[in-house]
């Protein structure tokens, strides 16, 4: 999207570029939540963690506040083309954004149970933190995407979930394996999962987001898209 | 700069509505002088000639006495003369102008015809009364008769029920016309159905105030030859004439001898006799009334008209 | 250019610009415009003011013959019968008895409002009282004024209210059963309500005429056309399915102008 040109109103000018301001400010806050809850997991420092689920509220007061701006200019400016796609578009990369700093909270909370119950996720810790770097690292790329409305960084993020797939159902193989040979770590393995399986939907949502990029820019619904060619512009 | 505080914003008010009081006082000045002389000539003509404005007045000819004088033949002959008058002005003024407006292509014949006729307006009636002399009453044979009259103020006021159709017709709004044509009409249903009827109060008050200026006119009747005393009245249609069962025609009274009342007004203004004077102010006192009642009539016509007609 | 874009439905065409160009003495208004109008359904013409879409639209029923200098170039053809309406040959009388159109400021005649509506039969030289009343009646039924006025036929139109005078004049273009409705500006002289009435007359009336309407209110485009022209500069920038243009255009300036980026 080109933006050589300045709405005649300058209003209107100021409020979507307030609006794309806050998402990633947004985004922003997700990326420090999800990054804290992982520092946790890996330093066992359960003290930050009441940080975390607290802070998870300023992300959801963010997004009411954006919605709420969205409706704003809808009902005021009844934007078009490229406008509207954008509005349209912050409207579903919030919720994506929301959700990712819910599961953020709950890599929070699993990481409590974990070191509560005094089992350290030991060797496991490793995969996990690589597939928490990657999936932090395509919530980064996508709002990189979103702030430059750049489409082929965009297109990468959709490529490299595939990746962070892979990598997810690696380590649940892996949990398997060791909840056979013992028993007794079960219960930990499975806190493990609900965080790794959260990691994965993180990433997944950075792809929704990327998606939406993709629409506000070019206009093109490529959710559902069976393979990366059918998404090719 | 500072904003100027109320007491200086009131003291420019001040100064810029001294202008308006000054202005005002010198416009109803000019209104008023202008309201006085004819007032004053209206009065006068009225005391002076008070004592023979009675039903006689208008019943009986003109007479070498002037207590017995009256003004029949004379407003009977104005009435009929604006009759003709009408009739002939107005068909061709209006077709005219609805030919030059709704028809005629804009080039330079219809630029040159447009100056003409407005030059035409300001031609000396009296040429007018020159060139009625020689069409209409030699040429043509009609004679020194109401026809010959009639026609002549027609032709005096042509330009203005020309002009005036114009302007009405330039006064209807485009969207009017484009509104009749989007349907399907050609120009002449347009002309028939909305041009005519929407102009006919524009068009009727530059008729009348025509007439009115045509019935105060004396030049060119005098040219054309007008009796100055006639003791008759031209012959109604079908009444019985002299010769043994015969009968006037419908038209016959377009050729009949006849005078107009500033016809009478002058000649009796001529005479020696102080009394003719009375007679004379009394007429031009009943010319006033009729030309009054004319303008009245255009502007009665005009507001009951443009009730209807709105965009 | 996309103007010559081919839409994917193959509805059938009611008329079609082709390589039409319009002058106003030496003023060159519209440079070769070519563009579908579909038979059926609602095409509106947007862009800024002078973009020429006004001349446009009024050279579908020949309206500048009514003014001396002004030329046509191109044709606009008019199906099923191929007539090239532009031709000299076809006399503008003709197109406007198959062409109605409404205008920009209710322009109803000040008459009843029955003669109103009756004045198109009248000039087609009907002249029974029946089939008339009829006419009128079903035309102000369509209109949806009927209710509004049946009991004060007689009363002057002009005492109307804007809104039902744009829709009379809607009525009066109705009359005649006309084959394309032809509508410049029609709501830019009324208040919302008034507004949000003709736009449910149009959505209405596409169901048996063909509508090409110049507005300049380009939601009002996106709510009642279901093709979009945008024209800027005497030009067809684009022409496509009003959804399309509205939320992915393809040129540029249209999304410029329709995104409120002119200027």
């Amino acid at each position: 999207m080109q933006e050589s040109q300045h709405h005649v109103s300058s209003q209107f000018d100021e409020e979507l570029s307030r609006l794309r301001t806050h998402v990633l400010q947004m985004g922003g806050l997700v990326e420090t939540q999800v990054l804290a809850a992982i520092d946790a997991y890996a330093n066992g420092e359960v003290g930050g963690i009441k940080a975390i689920v607290d802070g998870d509220r300023r992300i959801n007061e963010l997004e009411k506040s954006i919605d709420d701006d969205c409706a704003h200019v809808i009902a005021k400016r009844q934007p078009t083309a490229s406008d509207l796609r954008l509005v349209l578009g912050i409207g579903k990369i919030v919720t994506d954004l929301e959700r990712s700093g819910d599961l953020a909270k709950k890599i929070a909370k699993g990481v409590r149970r974990i070191h509560g119950n005094g089992h350290p996720p030991g060797q496991f810790g490793v995969g996990i933190r690589h597939l928490a770097e990657a999936a932090l690292n395509l919530v980064r790329q996508a709002l990189d995407a979103f702030a430059r409305l750049d489409t082929a960084a965009a297109r990468q993020v959709i490529a490299l979930d595939d990746e962070i797939d892979v990598e997810f159902k690696s380590i649940i193989r892996q949990l398997i394996t060791h909840m056979m040979e013992d028993p007794r770590t079960i219960t930990t393995a499975i806190d493990i999962i609900t965080i790794a399986r959260a990691i994965e939907r993180i990433g997944d949502h950075a792809k929704n987001v990327s998606e939406q990029v993709i629409y506000i820019v070019e206009g093109r619904d490529i959710r559902y898209a069976r393979s990366i060619k059918e998404t090719a512009p | 700069m500072n904003a100027p505080n109320s007491e200086q914003i009131r003291a420019l008010i001040a100064r810029g509505k001294l202008k308006d009081t000054a202005f005002q006082a010198i416009g109803i000045c000019c209104l008023a002088l202008g309201l006085l002389v004819i007032f004053l000539l209206v009065g006068d003509m009225l005391l002076r000639g008070l004592s023979r404005l009675n039903l006689d007045f208008f019943t009986q000819f003109a007479s070498r006495r002037a207590g017995q004088a009256g003004i029949l033949a004379a407003w009977v002959g104005s009435l009929l003369v604006m009759l003709v008058t009408a009739f002939a002005a107005v068909p061709l003024g209006v077709a005219a102008g609805i030919y030059l407006e709704e028809y005629a292509r804009r080039n330079w014949v219809t630029d040159i015809i447009e100056i003409n006729i407005t030059n035409l307006a300001a031609v000396p009636s009296i040429v007018y009364g020159l060139l009625a002399l020689g069409i209409f009453v030699y040429a043509f044979g009609f004679g020194q008769s109401i026809l010959s009259a009639g026609l002549t103020l027609a032709l005096l006021i042509l330009p203005i029920v020309i002009v005036a159709t114009r302007e009405a017709i330039r006064a209807i709004p485009a969207m009017i016309r484009e509104g009749s044509m989007a349907v399907g009409a050609t120009r002449w249903q347009t002309c028939r159905y909305h041009i005519v009827p929407y102009a006919m109060p524009g068009i009727l008050t530059g008729v009348i105030i025509g007439l009115a200026r045509a019935i105060g006119e004396t030049a060119p009747i005098i040219t054309i030859g007008a009796l100055t005393f006639i003791a008759f009245l031209p012959p109604l249609p079908f009444a019985a004439t002299g010769a043994e069962g015969a009968t006037a025609g419908l038209f016959d009274w377009v050729m009949s001898p006849f005078t107009v009342m500033p016809i009478q007004i002058f000649n009796w203004t001529s005479r020696p006799d102080p009394a003719f004077e009375v007679n004379a102010a009394a007429a031009g006192f009943v010319l006033m009334g009729m030309v009054l009642a004319m303008n009245g009539l255009a502007i009665w016509l005009r507001y009951r008209m443009r009730k209807n007609i709105k965009w | 250019m996309n103007h010559a874009m081919p839409t994917n439905d193959q509805a059938a065409l009611k008329a079609e610009a082709r390589s039409l160009s319009f002058f106003y003495g030496e003023v060159q208004a519209l440079k070769n415009i070519n563009m579908p109008i579909h038979d059926k359904k609602v095409t509106a013409l947007i862009g800024p003011s002078g973009c020429g879409k006004s001349t446009y639209l009024r050279s579908f029923n020949r309206m500048h013959d009514l003014y001396p200098g002004n030329r046509y170039e191109g044709e606009i053809r008019f199906f099923p019968d191929n007539t090239n309406l532009l031709s000299p040959d076809v006399d503008p009388i003709e197109v406007r008895m198959r062409i109605g159109m409404v205008f920009q400021k209710p322009n109803p005649f000040p008459k009843s409002i029955y003669e109103n509506v009756a004045y198109g039969l009248r000039v087609r030289g009907e002249r029974n009282r029946r089939v008339l009343d009829d006419k009128v009646e079903q035309a102000l039924r369509d209109a949806a004024i009927w209710n509004e006025v049946k009991d004060r036929l007689q009363d002057l139109a002009p005492n109307l209210s804007g809104g039902q005078q744009q829709r009379l004049c809607i009525a009066r273009a109705l009359a005649t059963d006309p084959e394309l409705l032809l509508f410049d500006e029609p709501t830019s002289a009324l208040d919302p309500i008034a507004t949000g009435a003709i736009e449910e007359l149009v959505h209405e009336l596409k169901k048996r005429v063909t509508i090409l309407i110049v507005t300049h209110n380009m939601q009002q485009a996106a709510r009642v056309s279901d093709y979009t022209a945008y024209m800027y500069l005497g030009e067809m920038i684009e022409f496509g399915k009003t959804d399309e243009i509205f939320i992915k255009p393809n040129d540029k300036r249209t999304e410029d102008y329709i995104t409120g980026r002119m200027g």
